[in-house]
């Protein structure tokens, strides 16, 4: 039953289970808070055995917290988890694999300069006399080894091998010895249609030895493959948990969504523009390949055009912004043009002098100063030396910060240059020489936003220019977007939030393994199909 | 061909080794004289000691930089209870467990302090030092007393001197310990990627301790054995040993990045360095120069290493 007040679809008690089966894993009340903000509201969760309990929610929505709770890898703030009705306290993830949870995480842990066999038994070597049986060792493994389908000797260094065959040995490692609990983070995120379809005999067979089973996953036929139950989390509250047999995929998505899944849809914020597209984009991407992680990506933007680029963690997002502003190696072979005029961008400092700016989405390492202070943030990486600026187009260049003949950074033109940027993006602090830290995370992004302002740039890359950024400096950030696109900046926006890409962009691309597998009209699209083509 | 060089580091090494007697005998026949060769060996040894410590180190992604203030002061304090006629049994165990300890005194800097290894033992590396030359007053302290020296260079069954045994042992029992030991695997884990090592459950100021405790015994053993060399010890007697150290560990094919170690190239290594060291000495090179040439080979070293980096890289985008 779907209420259509709360949005919440609760059709599960105890009884309804699989008749007989025992409790594996219970979780009652758990809540997490990060600084202010609140990431998980009282969450309940049981997991029983021989079942695959699929948990799914929105990028944000919770479900990390969750699974890093139960095994180990951080502690909840309240609540309790039981395990086969004892209550347990995992302060590590080593307690919680001798207990018994065992877990495939999303990001990859693997020593790269060990080999496969060591990665599997890091921590849990079979020993005699304290010297490790690599023998007994390689025997235990061979059958998961081959079950999985890994070729590679066990005596390969992980590093050699291809991210597949990584994900592969990850799972080897969690499924390797005993466990009650498995959690599965987007263990297929890499795997192909084969691959997958081996993780699910195996995962079949443990659901047969009564393992409890939690399976994260975006794709959401997977989910309807192979779970018996589903936990939806949206904003850190459970809004859904039902029986598969019981609901299907709309309804998962709308759950997922929740209320602004009918907002989303009527002609809001859409944007404005017409895009009246030239004969030659002025910028565009032909063919990218890049080793195994992109494969023939095209992509253009006009002047004054917002387009998106979407997808699953995974998909290839960052990874071709990365490679559009020279952070990332290109094959021998891609074409970047600005104007029709093909360009080598394999430096950021070229990309810069090209007047593209690139916003990165890992604020904290990637972007900020975090020694200097706010003007210094905003204006410091507009200030360039002589010989650069010489190689600097003259457009870009008129935009710099004004270096007086001594060499000598002009203090009054970096001051009205910050004022200018404070005023128009409004970021509040009370003094342009507080430190950029004392900020919030969303007058940061707009300090890093201005930062490329400034320069006027005439292509910009914003990769998730919105994450950690409360509503109303969204809704800031969208409005200093829109206004740079009116300025007549091309800008590509890659974002793990459709909402946003449908609010801000005429065209998406939708990425999966690397390759582009469409390219949308966001006025004839909505974030149902969106999130479908994402899931493949 | 250079590329397959570059990835078997032990076979370069070793072909560096026979080029490298090529052309010191050469130039003066004495370099392949038995006493010369024993000299090697000798020096060899305990170089192949105190880098196989480092191995272990730089293995862990980090850096010992007081293994040669640790063999001085272990070399004046042995040397200085020799003199008072403490037996040499006794003397061998105090110098061990004062050089595990000054190990010890690294790791918890490390691991209480959070300093990085470079910086904790940089500072340590001045301490101890200065420690070295309160004791002695800045002298030379003789060794009268034989029975350390034959400990040393004393003949096995008339073959070669006993150090090789020594260091023969040494690596056997280092060998064991990093690939067959939990342990071992644990030190190249935390190097390799630390946050995988964290995820396994290895509990890496454990490790972190460990492998400093090993690093300062054996530095502690190559300080004695040096003393036993000299038949003398002041508190210099290690300096420079630990950019030597960090030198054989590289040449012989031990990535800074950590992650990794090749103990055989260690050893192997050490014989190289010994052997160019001592045939700069017969080939009437002054001393003065030895700096300038172990500085090239440690930097020509470090460039192999950068290249091996870059070759891997291309090879792996997302590593």
């Amino acid at each position: 039953m779907l209420d259509m007040q709360t949005f919440k679809e609760i059709t599960t008690s105890d009884h309804d289970l699989v008749d007989g089966a025992q409790r594996r894993l219970r979780a009652t009340g758990l809540r997490k808070r990060f600084g202010v903000v609140e990431v998980l509201h009282s969450v309940d969760l049981d997991l029983m055995a021989g079942e695959v309990h699929a948990l799914l929610g929105e990028n944000g929505a919770g479900k990390s917290t969750l699974i890093n709770m139960l095994s180990g890898r951080i502690l909840p703030d309240s609540g309790q988890v039981e395990l086969d009705q004892q209550v347990v306290n995992f302060n590590n993830p080593l307690a919680a694999k001798r207990a018994g949870v065992s877990i495939i995480a999303q990001e990859l842990e693997l020593v790269p300069t060990l080999s496969i066999l060591e990665n599997i038994f890091l921590g849990a070597e079979p020993t005699k006399f304290g010297i490790i049986r690599w023998g007994e060792a390689r025997e235990k493994v061979a059958a998961v080894l081959n079950e999985l389908g890994i070729d590679a000797e066990p005596s390969r260094l992980t590093r050699t091998l291809s991210i597949a065959d990584q994900q592969l040995v990850e799972i080897a490692k969690a499924i390797i010895g005993d466990f009650r609990v498995l959690i599965m983070d987007e263990p297929t995120s890499a795997l192909n249609l084969e691959e997958t379809s081996r993780l699910f005999k195996i995962i079949s067979r443990f659901k047969a030895a009564g393992v409890a089973i939690l399976y994260v996953s975006h794709r959401l036929w997977e989910v309807f493959d192979i779970a018996d139950r589903v936990t939806v989390l949206r904003d850190g509250e459970v809004v859904q948990r039902s029986l598969i047999k019981d609901t299907n995929t709309a309804r998962v998505i709308q759950s997922m969504l929740g209320p602004k899944s009918s907002l989303i849809s009527g002609a809001t914020g859409r944007p404005k523009r017409s895009s009246v597209r030239s004969a030659v984009p002025v910028f565009e991407v032909r063919e990218l390949n890049s080793g195994r992680i992109l494969t023939n990506v095209s992509i253009s933007v006009d002047a004054g055009e917002v387009v998106g680029l979407a997808g699953v963690l995974g998909s290839g997002r960052t990874e071709l912004c990365e490679a559009i502003y020279g952070l990332r190696k290109v094959d021998p072979g891609t074409k970047i043009l600005i104007k029709g005029r093909a360009v080598e961008l394999d430096q950021p400092k070229k990309s810069s002098r090209h007047g593209i700016f690139f916003l990165t989405e890992d604020r904290k390492q990637e972007g900020i100063f975090p020694q200097l202070d706010l003007r210094e943030n905003v204006v410091l990486p507009n200030v360039l030396d002589r010989s650069d600026r010489a190689k600097t187009n003259s457009v870009a260049r008129s935009n710099l910060v004004k270096v007086t003949g001594f060499g000598v950074v002009s203090a009054q033109d970096e001051l009205s240059r910050f004022e200018e940027m404070r005023r128009s993006l409004n970021i509040k602090c009370s003094a342009s020489r507080n430190n950029v830290t004392q900020l919030s995370g969303g007058n940061q992004q707009k300090v890093l936003f201005a930062r490329g302002r400034i320069a006027k740039p005439f292509v910009m890359i914003l990769s998730e220019p919105t994450r950690g950024v409360d509503v109303g400096a969204k809704e800031e950030i969208y409005a200093a977007i829109d206004q740079l696109a009116g300025d007549g900046t091309a800008i590509i926006v890659s974002s793990s939030e459709i909402p946003e890409l449908l609010r801000l962009c005429t065209r998406i691309w939708i990425l999966r393994h690397g390759k582009v597998v469409s390219e949308v009209n966001s006025a004839e699209t909505d974030e149902e199909a969106i999130l479908e083509t994402m899931a493949g | 061909m250079f590329r397959s060089v570059l990835k078997s580091e032990s076979l370069a090494s070793l072909i560096a080794l026979v080029v490298v007697a090529i052309v010191f005998t050469a130039i003066n026949g004495r370099f392949l004289s038995r006493l010369n060769i024993e000299g090697i060996i000798v020096s060899a040894s305990i170089s192949a000691i105190v880098s196989l410590g480092m191995t272990f180190v730089i293995a862990m992604r980090a850096l010992d930089l007081s293994v040669g203030s640790i063999m001085g002061f272990v070399a004046v304090i042995a040397a200085t209870m020799l003199s008072h006629d403490v037996s040499l049994s006794i003397v061998i165990a105090i110098s061990l467990l004062a050089a595990a300890g000054l190990g010890l005194a690294n790791a918890l800097l490390i691991t209480w302090l959070r300093l990085p290894s470079f910086v904790a033992t940089l500072a340590s590396f001045s301490v101890i030092l200065g420690l070295s030359l309160i004791i002695t007053h800045g002298a030379t302290v003789t060794i009268h007393n034989r029975t350390l020296s034959e400990l040393v260079i004393g003949r096995i069954y008339g073959l070669v001197p006993s150090a090789a045994l020594i260091a023969a042992v040494v690596f056997g029992v280092m060998a064991m310990l990093f690939f067959r030991t939990p342990f071992g695997r644990h030190v190249a884990a935390t190097g390799g990627e630390a946050r995988a090592a964290i995820g396994a459950g290895v509990n890496i100021p454990r490790i972190t301790t460990g492998v400093f405790v090993i690093s300062g015994a054996l530095a502690g053993l190559g300080g004695i054995m040096t003393a036993g060399m000299l038949q003398n010890a002041d508190s210099t007697i290690g300096s420079g040993a630990e950019l030597m150290s960090i030198a054989v560990v590289v040449v012989g094919g031990t990535s800074l990045m950590g992650g990794r170690g090749n103990l055989p190239g260690t050893v192997l290594a050490g014989f190289l360095l010994s052997s160019i060291k001592s045939g700069l000495n017969v080939a009437n090179v002054p001393s003065l120069y030895e700096g300038l040439v172990f500085g090239g080979i440690l930097i020509t070293a470090l460039m192999v290493d950068g290249m091996r980096r870059t070759e891997r890289r291309k090879g792996m985008l997302v590593v």
